[in-house]
């Protein structure tokens, strides 16, 4: 577009140049006021930057919203979909061995303290021996009650003919008062049954 | 206000940027931009405009025409077009426009026979062309003198300071034919203007 090989004419210049020098005329300061306000007032807005635009995003209540939506409905699914861990690999005592063979070193790696105390000694044991057998007075207190607690679950009550058997049983080896006992056991317990006709027809099979 | 008085508050990054990247800038929402930009252009604009209509307060719409619709425009010069063409080429379309909806006859758009009007020219010589008046009304009643595509092509190169292949494309005329019309304005306006210098 430009021709570089235009070149002006030295003598021509100076007729430009005389009009420039006396060349006048402004546009009205009112006129630049009115067209600097209009530009100021229509000025595009500045087109934020991807990172502000997420900000700004977030900061909206709807987005808001939905935000906490996507994460809550991404946690449900996360657990729901958390695959449980088997209780055999828990308590298996392969698993306690390697943790205690993990802390094994670390124990004889650590320098031996000046003036031994026998609280860190028992903190220290390997969890796989803990596990085997109860080492100390306070494991073993520990287990009891675990052992009761898992007694009754274990027992469950007699049935209504084991009962009734056991009466016959107990009929037959001359303990009448025992069997009496139990045949008020077993009434208090069934109260609607007959319990007489029912011992009559067992003995009778 | 002269064109000196007139300096908004820019900063000197702003002052040494083209004007394309002015443009740009303030298309990004840069107001200051447009500040620099208007201050460089203002002047010859509106002089221009003056100069081509005769007439100051349609010169003033048109000035003002100009510059809103570049505000409100989104677009940018096309191609290897500079700002300056650019913007004196919408001023001059919505010149003709201007005239087109008055009813007034487009003198930029007549076919004009260059060399009807070539006089003989006198004043060729340096001495004589020293000697131009300075009188400002002379000045102005020497440039009405001139046919309108002349007038045109000389006053885009003295207020627009564009190059004449960018006068050739923003007035859609051939090169050859703009050279030709700014120098027979230049030869009118020389004898015109020539004063008469003691031997």
């Amino acid at each position: 577009m430009i021709d570089s090989k235009h070149t002006p004419d030295p003598n021509d210049e100076v007729l430009i140049e005389h009009f420039r020098q006396h060349a006048s005329g402004e546009p009205p300061a009112s006129l630049d006021a009115f067209i600097l306000a209009t530009a100021r007032r229509e000025a595009p807005t500045p087109t934020p930057s991807l990172w502000k635009r997420w900000l700004q995003a977030c900061q909206r209540p709807r987005w808001q919203m939905a935000f906490a939506t996507v994460a809550g409905v991404a946690l449900m699914i996360g657990l729901v979909l958390r695959s449980p861990v088997p209780h055999e690999e828990l308590a298996s005592p392969a698993s306690m061995e390697f943790s205690a063979d993990r802390q094994e070193p670390a124990v004889a790696a650590a320098p031996p303290p000046a003036m031994p105390a026998p609280a860190p000694i028992t903190r220290m044991a390997p969890q796989g021996e803990l596990a085997r057998a109860p080492a100390s007075p306070v494991q073993a207190l520990a287990d009891k009650p675990m052992a009761k607690m898992s007694k009754p679950a274990a027992v469950a009550p007699p049935s209504l003919e084991q009962g009734l058997q056991e009466i016959l049983r107990l009929r037959q080896a001359g303990e009448s008062k025992a069997a009496d006992e139990k045949l008020l056991a077993l009434h208090k317990r069934f109260p609607k049954e007959d319990l007489p006709a029912r011992l009559e027809a067992l003995q009778k099979r | 206000m002269t064109g000196k008085e007139f300096a908004p508050h820019m900063p000197a990054a702003l002052d040494s940027s083209s004007d394309e990247s002015l443009l740009a800038r303030y298309r990004n929402g840069d107001g200051a931009s447009f500040e620099v930009l208007y201050a460089r252009h203002r002047q010859g604009l509106y002089r221009f405009l003056v100069s081509l209509s005769n007439k100051a307060e349609l010169a003033e719409e048109i000035f003002q025409d100009t510059w809103l619709s570049l505000i409100r425009s989104a677009t940018q010069p096309q191609g290897r077009a500079s700002f300056r063409t650019w913007l004196f080429q919408i001023a001059r379309n919505r010149l003709i426009d201007h005239w087109r909806r008055h009813g007034v006859h487009t003198p930029l758009h007549d076919s004009y026979d260059e060399q009807l009007h070539v006089q003989p020219d006198d004043t060729s010589s340096p001495e004589q062309q020293l000697s131009l008046s300075r009188d400002q009304a002379r000045l102005d009643a020497a440039l009405q003198a001139l046919p309108e595509d002349q007038r045109e092509v000389f006053l885009l190169r003295l207020h627009g300071d564009l190059e004449l292949p960018q006068i050739a494309a923003l007035t859609g005329a051939p090169l050859e034919t703009v050279k030709s019309r700014l120098r027979y304005a230049q030869q009118k306006l020389h004898r015109l203007l020539a004063e008469e210098v003691p031997a």
